[in-house]
C-alpha cells in the first residue's frame, strides 16, 4: 500500500529525511516511532502528498504521489496531531462536507454518517458548532470524518492525545479492527505501549534515517534485550546517536 | 443520486459557513455586527459627504477643464484602489493558501488544487474589496448625484466594480503563486530589496507630485494643472484598467454612446476573467509544489537576543520594581518581534507627517491660517482614534492571552496586581511616546502656536493614559481565556465593548480639552470674536478632561485587578 523508495527531503540545507526505504503492505498496522524532530511528520506529510520528496519516490496504492496525487489521496485519510475543523460547521455538516469531498453516493454517505456518529458517540454534539467542542470531541469528530469514506490507508499522527482512557481503549480496538478488515494503518506516536500492543511492525526513525524496522520481537532481538518497547527504543536511538545510555545520562543530569 | 462535483461541494461549504456565521453572530455578537455595519455606514456617509461637497464646489467654481479634473481624480482613485487590492489580495491569499490549517487539511484530501484556490481567491477578493465598496462607491454615487447623471449610471456601478476587482486580484494571485513556487532560498532578502526599491520609487514620485501640485496651486493655469495631472500618467494610460473604469463610468455619466460604456466594461470583464482563468491554471499546476516549497524553504532560523530597545524600554519604566520591569520588557519584546503589529503604526505616522509637510508647503502659498487649526484638530482626533484602535488591538487581549500559560506568571514571585501594573506601564509608555511624537511633531511642522501645541500635548497624554487604563482594566475585567487568537478576542463581545467605550472616551476628552480652542480660532477667523490671546474659557475643559482621564485610568484598573485576583486558572 505504501512504498517509499530512496526518499530524501531537505529543508534548505537541513536534511529532514535521508534515503528512506519502506514498504508497508495492505492491512498492516505500522507504528512509526522516533524522537522529536526525527522526521516522522515530514515522512507522513510526504505520504499524504502535502510535501514532495527532494529525491526518491512515494507511492500509495500504486499511485505516484507527485504524478497522480489526487487519485492516491482518494484512498487516504490523514488525522494530524492538531486536527482541523471548520468552526462554523456542526459536526454533522463537517461529515457531510467530507462525504461530498470524497464523492460518496448520497445514500451511502447518509448510512455511513449514522454509522460513524454511532461509533464515535457523537450524538450529543453532532448538531452543535464545532467551535464549542472540547479537544476530545474534536478528535472523535475528526476520526469519524477520516473513516467516513472507508479509506484504504489511515494515517494518524499522535491520535491518542487529549482522549480519555475509555476513548483510547475504543480507539485501539478500532485501529486493530480496521487493520483486520484490510485497511492499512500508519500510526505515528510517542506512546510506546500502544505501539507495542497494536503494531504488526515498528519503524524507528532517527535524524531522518530509518534505523530499525521490524516486529517488536524482531527489534528486541536486534537490540539484544528482553525489555519493553521503551527499553528497545532507548537502546536503538542511543546507539544511533553514538552515545552511551541516554537514560543514565538524564538521571545523572537530574540527580 | 450521484455524487456532486467539487465546485458544488465548495459552494455549499461557503454558503453553510456564511449562514452559520451570520446566525452565530446574531445570537452571540449582535453588538459587534451592528458596530461593524454602523462604522462602515458612518465611514461611507463621511466619504459621500466629503465627495459631494468637493464635486459641488468644483462644479460651482470657474476652474477650467472640470471634466479633465474629475477624470484625473477617478483615474487616480481607481489606480490607488486597484494597487491596494493588488497587495491586500496577495497578502490574504498567501495567508489562506500557504499558512492556514485549512489549507493543510484540504491539501491532504482529494480536493483539486484549483478548486481550493478558487474558494480562497473568492474569499480574498470579497474581503479585500470592502474598502472599494465603503470608499469608492460613495464617491461615485456622490458624483452621480451632483453631476445629474442618467439613471442607468447607478446599476452600472456594481457591474464595473466587480469586473475591476477581478483583475488586480488575479494578478496578485499569479504573482503570489509564482513567487512561492520559484522564490530563491533567500526570500527575505529579496523581499527587503524589492520593498526598498518600491519605497524609493514612491518617494521619488511623491516628491515630483508635491512639486507639481504646488505649482498648480500657485500658478492656477491649465498648463500647470496638466503638468500636475501628468504625474498620474500611469493611472491614465489607455492600457491601465483604472482608465477603462474611468472611461466607462464617465461615458455612462454623460449618457452619450452605448458603445462608449460597454467597450470599457467588456474590456474589464474579459481581461479580469482571463486573468482569473490564468490564475486558476497556475494554481492547478503550481499550488501544491509552491506549498511544498513554502513549507520546506527558508533559511537558517534567526537567533533572537535582547537589544538596545529592550534596555530603553526597561529604562523608561525605571519607577517600577524589578520583577514588574521584567514583565514589561517581555511584553515589549513580543510586540517588537511581530512586524505586523507595529508596521501599520509606522506607515500611518509616515503618511501623516508627509501630509502635514505638504500642507505646510501649500499654506505658505495662499491657504489661510485657520486651516492650520482645522488640520491640527483633525490630526489630534486622528491620532487619538489611531491610539484607540492600536491599544484595542494589541493591549486589550494581553491578559486573555496569558490565560493558557498563566501558570508561568502564577509561579513567579509577582502579584497579579503587579502583572496588571506592568501591562498598564507598557501600554501607557508606548501610547504616550507614539502619541506625543506624532502630535507635537506634526504640529511643529504645521507651525501651530505654542498654546495649541501644549493643549494638544496634554490632550494626547490624557487620551493615552485613559485608553491604557481602559484597555488593561477591561481586558482583565472581561477576559476570554479560551481564545488563543488575539484578533478573535478583539472582535468578540468584550473587545467590542472596549472599543466602543474607548471611542466614547476619546470623543469626550478631545471635545472637552481641544475643541474650545479651535472654536475660538474659528470665531476669530470669521470676526465673531476678537482677541490677541485666547480667552480663559478655552482652557476650562482641560482640568475636566484630566479628571475624566484619571477616572478612565483608575476605575477600570481597579475593577480589572479585583477581577483578576478572583480568577482561578
Amino acid at each position: 500500500m505504501i512504498e517509499l523508495l530512496d526518499v530524501e527531503k531537505k529543508y534548505g540545507t537541513k536534511v529532514a529525511v535521508c534515503k528512506l526505504n519502506l514498504n508497508i503492505r495492505a492491512g498492516e498496522l505500522f507504528a512509526f516511532l522516533g524522537p522529536n524532530g526525527a522526521g516522522k511528520t515530514t515522512t507522513i506529510k510526504m505520504i499524504c502528498g502535502l510535501l514532495f520528496p527532494t529525491a526518491g519516490t512515494v507511492r500509495v496504492g500504486g499511485f505516484d504521489m507527485k504524478q497522480s496525487g489526487d487519485e492516491a489521496r482518494k484512498l487516504i485519510s490523514y488525522v494530524p496531531d492538531q486536527p482541523f475543523l471548520y468552526e462554523k460547521l456542526t459536526g454533522r455538516e463537517f461529515l457531510q462536507f467530507t462525504a461530498d469531498l470524497y464523492a460518496m453516493e448520497p445514500d451511502h454517505a447518509r448510512r455511513r454518517m449514522e454509522t460513524v456518529i454511532e461509533l464515535f458517540h457523537l450524538h450529543d454534539f453532532a448538531d452543535t458548532l464545532t467551535e464549542r467542542y472540547s479537544h476530545g470531541m474534536r478528535q472523535r469528530t475528526v476520526f469519524a470524518a477520516a473513516l467516513l469514506h472507508e479509506p484504504k490507508l489511515l494515517i494518524a499522527d499522535e491520535p491518542t492525545v487529549g482522549l480519555d482512557p475509555k476513548s483510547i481503549r475504543e480507539l485501539k480496538v478500532l485501529l486493530r479492527n480496521l487493520a483486520k478488515g484490510g485497511t492499512t494503518v500508519f500510526l505515528s506516536t510517542h506512546t510506546l505501549d500502544i505501539a507495542e500492543e497494536l503494531a504488526d511492525r515498528v519503524g524507528v526513525i532517527h535524524d531522518g534515517e530509518l534505523i530499525a524496522c521490524d516486529t517488536v520481537e524482531g527489534l528486541r532481538r536486534k537490540a539484544d534485550t528482553d525489555g519493553t518497547l521503551e527499553d528497545v527504543f532507548m537502546k536503538i536511538t542511543d546507539e544511533a546517536a553514538g552515545g552511551s545510555d541516554g537514560g543514565a545520562r538524564l538521571a545523572e543530569a537530574t540527580a | 443520486m450521484t455524487a456532486i462535483d467539487q465546485a458544488t461541494v465548495f459552494r455549499r461549504l461557503r454558503r453553510t459557513l456564511a449562514v452559520n456565521g451570520l446566525r452565530a453572530m446574531f445570537e452571540t455578537s449582535r453588538l459587534r455586527l451592528y458596530t461593524m455595519i454602523g462604522t462602515s455606514a458612518l465611514v461611507a456617509a463621511f466619504v459621500f459627504g466629503l465627495a459631494a461637497f468637493g464635486f459641488l464646489e468644483l462644479f460651482g467654481s470657474r476652474i477650467p477643464a472640470k471634466g479633465l479634473i474629475v477624470a484625473g481624480l477617478f483615474d487616480l482613485m481607481f489606480f490607488t484602489l486597484g494597487t491596494m487590492l493588488l497587495f491586500s489580495t496577495g497578502i490574504i491569499l498567501y495567508a489562506s493558501l500557504f499558512a492556514s490549517p485549512e489549507a493543510r487539511f484540504l491539501l491532504a484530501t482529494p480536493a483539486r488544487a484549483d478548486r481550493i484556490f478558487a474558494m480562497k481567491f473568492q474569499d480574498a477578493v470579497l474581503f479585500s474589496s470592502w474598502g472599494f465598496v465603503v470608499l469608492g462607491m460613495p464617491v461615485l454615487v456622490a458624483y452621480g448625484l451632483t453631476a445629474g447623471v442618467p439613471a442607468y449610471y447607478y446599476p452600472l456601478l456594481p457591474l464595473f466594480l466587480f469586473g475591476f476587482v477581478l483583475l488586480p486580484g488575479s494578478v496578485s494571485a499569479i504573482a503570489c503563486l509564482l513567487f512561492l513556487r520559484y522564490m530563491p532560498r533567500s526570500r527575505k532578502q529579496v523581499i527587503a530589496v524589492a520593498g526598498a526599491i518600491l519605497l524609493a520609487l514612491l518617494a521619488y514620485w511623491i516628491a515630483r507630485t508635491t512639486s507639481a501640485s504646488r505649482a498648480a496651486l500657485l500658478e492656477n493655469n491649465r498648463d500647470a494643472l496638466e503638468s500636475f495631472i501628468g504625474q498620474f500618467k500611469l493611472a491614465r494610460n489607455p492600457l491601465a484598467p483604472s482608465h477603462w473604469m474611468t472611461n466607462g463610468l464617465m461615458e455612462a455619466a454623460r449618457g452619450e454612446t452605448v458603445r462608449g460604456v460597454l467597450l470599457p466594461l467588456a474590456l474589464l470583464w474579459s481581461n479580469g476573467l482571463l486573468a482569473y482563468l490564468l490564475a486558476a491554471l497556475a494554481a492547478r499546476r503550481l499550488y501544491r509544489t509552491a506549498f511544498d516549497r513554502s513549507a520546506g524553504g527558508g533559511g537558517r532560523a534567526k537567533r533572537y537576543r535582547g537589544n538596545l530597545l529592550d534596555r530603553a524600554m526597561e529604562w523608561l519604566v525605571f519607577y517600577l520594581d524589578r520583577p514588574t520591569r521584567v514583565l514589561v520588557v517581555k511584553d515589549f519584546r513580543t510586540f517588537r518581534r511581530d512586524p505586523a503589529q507595529w508596521a501599520i503604526l509606522v506607515i500611518f505616522a509616515a503618511l501623516m507627517l508627509l501630509g502635514v509637510r505638504n500642507f505646510n508647503l501649500f499654506s505658505s502659498a495662499d491657504i489661510q491660517g485657520i486651516d492650520r487649526y482645522i488640520i491640527g484638530f483633525v490630526n489630534l482626533a486622528g491620532i487619538s482614534v489611531l491610539l484607540c484602535a492600536g491599544l484595542s488591538r494589541f493591549i486589550f487581549p494581553l491578559i486573555s492571552l496569558e490565560g493558557r500559560k498563566f501558570w508561568i506568571l502564577g509561579l513567579m514571585p509577582v502579584s497579579r496586581r503587579q502583572i496588571l501594573v506592568g501591562k498598564f506601564a507598557f501600554a501607557a509608555t508606548g501610547a504616550i511616546l507614539i502619541g506625543l511624537t506624532l502630535v507635537v511633531g506634526s504640529e511643529l511642522l504645521l507651525g501651530l502656536p505654542i498654546e495649541g501645541v501644549l493643549v494638544h500635548a496634554l490632550t494626547i497624554v490624557t487620551v493615552a493614559l485613559g485608553l491604557s487604563g481602559l484597555n488593561v482594566g477591561l481586558g482583565a475585567y472581561l477576559p476570554n481565556f479560551r481564545e488563543t487568537d488575539p484578533s478573535k478576542i478583539v472582535v468578540g463581545f468584550s473587545g467590542t465593548v472596549n472599543m466602543v467605550t474607548g471611542l466614547g472616551f476619546v470623543l469626550a476628552v478631545v471635545a472637552m480639552m481641544a475643541l474650545p480652542m479651535h472654536v475660538a480660532a474659528t470665531l476669530r477667523h470669521f470676526k465673531t470674536l476678537d482677541f490677541s490671546a485666547f480667552p480663559w474659557w478655552v482652557y476650562l475643559g482641560l482640568p475636566l478632561g484630566v479628571v475624566l482621564g484619571a477616572v478612565a485610568t483608575l476605575l477600570p484598573l481597579r475593577a480589572g485587578a479585583r477581577s483578576l485576583e478572583r480568577v482561578e486558572f
